[in-house]
């Protein structure tokens, strides 16, 4: 063989190989990168654990086979639930991984430190878990949030006590933080404003472990008739026992009910025993919806976790749908993620609709379910949305 | 109102009775070797997790966790010492045992959260939800265990100091290790003996707060911040003030939280400490530190 097609051959190979190499790498860039701003540690670690779980299942669904030809990834860093670490996980995860989108924070305090910082590096955020109106009003361009804010809740709740259980008199309890205190201000508006009174406003910071002495002072104040409750699910089980140990609540022989939000994932009733006895709860998943799309979550959730999913599995969950909805609509990098989110009507995920409106806020009530806890600490579906 | 006002200073009792429990253990080991363990609030964790687990291995069996907690407690005081503090110290070094049990708690907070993992556990002992009522007085059979537990443990804690060898000698090392090792006493095994009572003493605390704290890894963070304010305003190194102030700091949180608000317990505490340090910066119960343990 002479040197000129040993030459030949070798550029042969070569070219192949750079071919291949070239094609692979056009492959790998066919890829969506998504930044996942989750609590891992902290009081408010139970978030992201769960997050964690909806985002792999929807993954490992979407990956199979990709979206318009696209795969997705993800990679997380830990945002605390606190504006300090998830400012600085913010700043992480977009110099060093480069999303084109991102999920996240769950606590409004840490959602709201981030959002400048999303907004300057032009990557769309989107949102499912914190409910301080100011996320959205005023908000920015960037911000996107898929569930019901705490206006909308807060007047709903509110609406409901005084109409539907009759209620007259509210305790509010609430952990000082911009979602705690916003969603009981927003309780108070619409309760007095309908004529109901309310007797306290009682809010604590998360490092207080014992509300035998919050229940006390409740149970001095005469009938409550509802207790709305803001808090992380660790103190919010210790408060609903405290309740019950006063005598304040059902379980405990009084006859207040509390009433609660999004912020208490299920399998709460168990934790709190006969404690949660008439607790009234929003939950924004419902598992027994009849829609095909919830009945295959719920099968593939338990398939893969063999536990029953949480409303904060079903939020992650719809958070990575509806950027797989937004890419299947020819969203490539993050402008175009954005442009085509602020377009989304009728995106249909296992905890409700999605339709933005021009805050970015969802205007879809759907996500809004009722339960109440029974004597055998199953729950039961309100049905009053 | 009189019965609420009680029922406050019951439910202050409760809470102080616990943070006495964490505090002392730390104030044990500052009086004896002048050092902060930060990894205190990890052992009232673990604490806490071994109540739970041997609580529900052994079908409510809550004792039988308690006991477990101490004895843990106890093991890891050990560890910590002979593994950190000792050769440390024979470094000659006072910053680096600091730093290294910062690191230590790190590591266990994250060890916890890999293998607990960070959604909260319902430690419900079988005397959670019962609930003893005189009037319009109300306390949980946990409450009263925790006071039961907490003064036993205490009146023991006070008795060995003042009135056994062991306790004599851990005293003259507080004092002067130097010249208590030329009386024969071995400082060594004293410092050891620190750090087994007080991590049993963390251990134990862990125990009995575990079915009111809100139990993540984190849990034992929530009431260290606490318990070095009680220190402080004890007294550093002082038993007799750390338990004084520790109800104190109970009550002041149970009347905060009726007459005020519960938001402003923590200005309430840190504005007592300050004044404490303004005013009497030796702590509540004033003595020279050499007499301190």
């Amino acid at each position: 063989m002479n040197a000129f097609s040993t030459f030949t051959r070798s550029a042969c190979i070569a070219g192949c190989l750079l071919a291949v190499a070239t094609t692979s790498s056009l492959a790998a860039d066919k890829v969506i990168k998504i930044g996942g701003l989750l609590p891992m540690s902290g009081p408010g670690s139970y978030f992201g654990a769960q997050d964690k779980q909806g985002i792999e299942l929807a993954l490992d669904q979407l990956n199979k086979s990709g979206v318009n030809g696209y795969k997705f990834e993800i990679q997380y860093e830990d945002s605390a639930c606190g504006p300090l670490p998830a400012s600085q996980a913010a700043k992480r995860l977009i110099d060093q991984y480069k999303p084109d989108v991102l999920i996240g924070e769950e606590c409004s305090d840490a959602t709201l430190a981030i959002m400048p910082i999303v907004e300057e590096a032009k990557i769309p955020l989107i949102n499912a878990g914190s409910s301080s109106i100011k996320i959205t009003d005023p908000g920015n361009p960037w911000t996107f949030r898929i569930m019901p804010n705490e206006v909308m809740q807060g007047v709903d709740i509110a609406t409901n006590a005084y109409k539907r259980l009759n209620a007259r008199t509210a305790v509010l309890l609430h952990e000082n933080t911009n979602a705690g205190i916003g969603n009981a201000q927003v309780f108070a508006d619409t309760f007095t404003k309908l004529g109901g009174k309310v007797l306290a406003d009682i809010g604590f910071g998360r490092d207080v472990n014992d509300f035998t002495a919050i229940a006390t002072r409740i149970a001095g104040m005469g009938q409550a008739d509802v207790i709305p409750t803001y808090t992380l699910e660790g103190q919010g089980l210790k408060i609903t026992q405290a309740l019950m140990q006063a005598g304040v609540v059902k379980g405990g022989g009084g006859n207040s009910i509390q009433l609660g939000t999004i912020w208490l994932p299920f399998g709460f009733e168990q934790k709190a025993g006969k404690a949660a006895l008439g607790y009234i709860r929003i939950v924004q998943f419902d598992p027994t919806d009849q829609r095909s799309q919830v009945h295959d979550f719920v099968q593939a959730f338990k398939a893969k976790f063999n536990s029953e999913p949480t409303h904060l599995n079903a939020h992650a969950y719809d958070q990575i749908l509806l950027i797989a909805d937004v890419v299947k609509r020819g969203g490539m990098d993050a402008q175009s993620i954005r442009d085509l989110l602020a377009q989304t009507k009728n995106f249909s995920g296992v905890t409700g609709s999605v339709e933005f409106d021009k805050t970015n806020q969802n205007i879809k009530m759907d996500t809004v379910h009722y339960m109440e806890t029974k004597p055998d600490l199953s729950w039961t579906s309100l049905k009053w949305n | 109102m009189s019965s609420i006002v009680l029922q406050q200073a019951i439910n202050g009792i409760v809470v102080g009775s616990l943070y006495v429990l964490v505090a002392l253990g730390l104030t044990l080991i500052y009086g004896v070797l002048v050092q902060i363990n930060f990894a205190h609030a990890d052992i009232v964790t673990l604490g806490a997790f071994a109540a739970y687990g041997v609580t529900h291995l052994l079908s409510g069996n809550y004792l039988a966790g308690i006991a477990a907690a101490l004895v843990l407690g106890a093991a890891l005081g050990w560890l910590i010492n002979a593994g950190i503090f000792a050769p440390l110290r024979e470094r000659g070094s006072e910053l680096l045992p600091l730093i290294a049990t910062i690191g230590v708690s790190i590591m266990l907070q994250n060890t916890m959260l890999a293998l607990l993992g960070p959604i909260p556990y319902a430690f419900d002992t079988p005397y959670s939800n019962q609930v003893l009522r005189f009037g319009t007085l109300f306390l949980t059979m946990q409450n009263l265990l925790i006071i039961l537990v907490s003064s036993i443990s205490i009146g023991l804690l006070y008795g060995f100091m003042k009135f056994t060898f062991l306790g004599k000698a851990l005293r003259a090392v507080s004092q002067d290790r130097e010249t208590a090792g030329l009386m024969g006493i071995n400082p060594n095994h004293l410092i050891m003996l620190t750090f087994v009572i007080a991590s049993a003493l963390a251990g134990l605390g862990g125990a009995m707060l575990g079915p009111v704290l809100v139990l993540t890894p984190f849990a034992g963070t929530s009431v260290i911040v606490k318990a070095f304010a009680i220190v402080i305003i004890g007294g550093f190194g002082n038993v007799e003030g750390t338990i004084l102030a520790g109800l104190l700091v109970g009550l002041i949180e149970s009347y905060t939280t009726q007459f005020l608000d519960p938001g402003l317990i923590d200005i309430v505490v840190f504005a007592l400490l300050l004044l404490t340090l303004a005013v009497r910066p030796t702590g509540l119960i004033a003595e020279r530190r050499e007499e301190n343990v």
